[in-house]
């Protein structure tokens, strides 16, 4: 029987219902999160409290006797300072460059598909293959770099940094610092350069028309227009690359391995040599939770001054 | 030779070609000195292309732009001596009023030589004349639509500019308010004396704003003159048929056409001179009461195909029925004649044998 409606089926479906829809959408995150993050990161607390190592499973609590034991190895307090160090160097000089970049690649000019696309492959490489690539150019003999500089009088017999043929990029102290800390502002800068230029992009054309009629100039528009406008997605950028540089290991893994001695070695890579390569599970949990509350803190920190920096 | 009287903004010959699109396709034009001078016209006619053209944030394809007599053909927007108002206002977000409104002078300091307390002081009393000096603490998101646009309009006056460049600034404000911040406008630019160019494609502000209107369509001028005359004596059929509202009565005949306004077409007890108006049987289809009007739907006997309207005033006792024949009246001198195939108003023709 038809309906005053004319609707030959007035029921309504589970699709129908929003509240069902909701979940249904959620569920794949929800699932992703609660087995892949959730899971490990539990998993992880509990190891921090025991004794367990990959030769004895058996989980029995020991209390903070773990963070204590990392908390007095003088070569944790050296790779968490490591760590530190290396996260704010690179940040500070992926900042910078993203930020130029960004500048530039919103500006029209030819060729600007190409340059982009370009600029883009560091960050689209997966790491263990740039790396690699990496290791051929700090090459002990084999470097390009150290040809280069050999050919144009740098090295060599009578160049500054000679006599020496080679400049040891990953094995001298200071140099493989400098060497690791550059891999990674290359391999970093692209996404928070991508990033600031979604941010530059956003801004309406017609702010930058007035301010251009207002009489403001390139540097003014710049610093005072723009570079405040996309203060809260710079510092989402930041927060996303300091995370990810926090706890990355495979640069230092596949150029160094922490060498020379512990000049490069930083956190990730310490709880992976100690959890996993060492056998003791329970310590590299320990101290890879130590970065936990750090990078909590800091996420919170940074998250309120993206929120009080909107202004729209 | 040599022009004693130089009007303020002279274009000659501007064209705007973005690819193939021919956004402005040659226009000539003048702006004096103290006008208010509306630029009238659908949108996607070129008028804000034009306005951008004047201001130094687009390139003409060809052509100069004239500002105090110098050629500001290839200067950028902060030598031509223009402000402007964005239909958005674009008021910077992250800055109070005072900032929003001093911007402009601080980033032009350096030429004009402005320190500190002159820049204060500038802005005070800018604010002051616009009534938004309470305001200036404020961020933007915390004022409304009207003081927005107050903030906007002091900002673009702060720094006496030659010609302040208005586009379509009353378009974001509610119906009540528009009234009022058109009048408060005009009163603003009557007494400050600036000269204002402001783009729409309302004609009711372009009507009560304007000096002069130019009206725009395709690129190009189609006519300019004061509100009356455009009004009453349309160059062309799309001036006729684009200003007033309901639009002009078209009716063809073989090589041209002819029109005449809904609210001249009454009912012939109501002509004040019929001997020198041309009467029409007219059909009464519909009526809709507007208040103040009534909107009548119809057509001319022998036109049945082109709907006819006539707009009555309600204050006479008329009565209109739907469904009945009525004798309707025009005056002579308000029907309009066009040429079918330019467009172009030509001399009155017979209509003996075409009604």
């Amino acid at each position: 029987m038809a309906s005053v409606t004319g609707l030959s089926n007035p029921r309504a479906y589970l699709l129908d219902n929003r509240r069902f829809v909701g979940i249904m959408f959620l569920l794949p995150a929800l699932v992703y999160i609660l087995l892949l993050v959730g899971f490990p990161f539990l998993l992880a607390i509990a190891f921090g409290f025991s004794d367990v190592t990959v030769g004895n499973t058996d989980l029995s609590f020991v209390g903070f006797r773990n963070y204590e034991a990392v908390w007095e190895n003088n070569i944790f307090r050296q790779v968490f300072g490591n760590t530190v160090m290396f996260t704010l160097v690179s940040q500070f000089f992926i900042l910078i460059f993203a930020n130029i970049l960004a500048i530039i690649f919103t500006q029209e000019f030819t060729g600007k598909w190409f340059a982009r696309f370009i600029f883009i492959l560091p960050w689209a490489t997966p790491v263990s293959l740039a790396a690699i690539g990496w290791l051929y150019m700090f090459d002990t003999k084999l470097s390009p770099v150290d040809y280069l500089l050999l050919q144009t009088g740098f090295l060599g017999p009578d160049g500054v940094w000679g006599p020496g043929r080679n400049l040891l990029w990953l094995a001298r102290p200071a140099l493989s610092q400098v060497s690791v800390i550059f891999v990674q502002v290359w391999r970093m800068t692209p996404l928070a350069t991508v990033i600031l230029m979604a941010g530059l992009s956003s801004i309406p054309t017609d702010i930058l028309d007035q301010a251009e009629v207002d009489g403001s100039r390139f540097m003014r528009t710049l610093l005072q227009i723009k570079l405040p406008l996309i203060l809260p997605i710079m510092v989402i950028a930041l927060l996303f690359s300091m995370i990810t540089m926090f706890g990355d290991m495979t640069v230092v893994y596949l150029l160094t391995r922490g060498g020379p001695i512990d000049y490069t070695r930083i956190l990730g890579l310490y709880s992976f040599q100690i959890g996993i390569e060492g056998g003791n599970l329970a310590q590299g949990a320990a101290m890879a939770l130590f970065a936990f509350p750090l990078l909590l803190a800091l996420a919170i920190v940074m998250l309120r001054v993206a929120s009080r920096a909107e202004v729209r | 030779m040599g022009a004693i009287f130089m009007s303020l903004v002279e274009l000659r010959g501007i064209k705007k070609y973005f690819d193939k699109v021919r956004a402005v396709d040659g226009v000539d034009l003048e702006i004096d000195e103290g006008e208010f001078l509306v630029i009238l016209g659908p949108s996607g006619c070129g008028k804000t292309t034009l306005m951008r053209m004047i201001a130094g944030l687009e390139n003409p394809t060809a052509g100069q732009v004239f500002i105090g007599g110098a050629d500001v053909t290839a200067l950028p927007p902060r030598k031509r001596g223009v402000s402007m108002v964005f239909q958005s206002y674009a008021l910077y977000p992250h800055m109070n009023v005072f900032n929003n409104i001093a911007f402009p002078l601080k980033a032009q300091r350096r030429e004009k030589k402005f320190d500190r307390r002159a820049i204060r002081g500038k802005v005070v009393d800018t604010a002051r004349l616009l009534e938004i000096d309470m305001l200036l603490d404020r961020r933007p998101r915390q004022l409304s639509g009207g003081q927005r646009q107050r903030v906007a309009i002091a900002r673009a006056m702060v720094t006496q500019p030659a010609v302040i460049l208005l586009d379509e600034p009353l378009s974001n404000l509610d119906a009540k308010l528009r009234a009022n911040a058109r009048d408060e406008l005009k009163e603003f630019q009557r007494s400050s004396n600036i000269t204002a160019v402001f783009v729409t494609h309302d004609q009711i502000e372009a009507m009560g704003l304007g000096d002069r209107i130019v009206v725009m369509s395709d690129g190009k001028i189609q006519q300019v003159g004061t509100p009356q005359l455009i009004y009453d004596d349309p160059a062309n059929e799309f001036v006729a048929t684009f200003l007033g509202s309901p639009s002009m009565n078209i009716l063809r005949a073989d090589a041209w056409s002819f029109g005449f306004r809904p609210e001249n077409f009454l009912p012939k007890t109501l002509a004040d001179n019929p001997e020198n108006s041309r009467i029409f049987d007219y059909y009464v289809k519909r009526v809709e009461y507007l208040g103040s009007d009534r909107l009548v739907y119809g057509y001319i006997r022998g036109r049945d195909s082109e709907l006819t309207l006539a707009k009555v005033p309600s204050n006479v006792r008329v009565s209109l029925d739907v469904d009945s024949d009525y004798e309707f009246a025009v005056h002579n001198s308000d029907i309009k004649f066009f040429d079918r195939v330019s467009g172009q108003r030509i001399e009155h023709q017979d209509l003996g044998g075409v009604v």
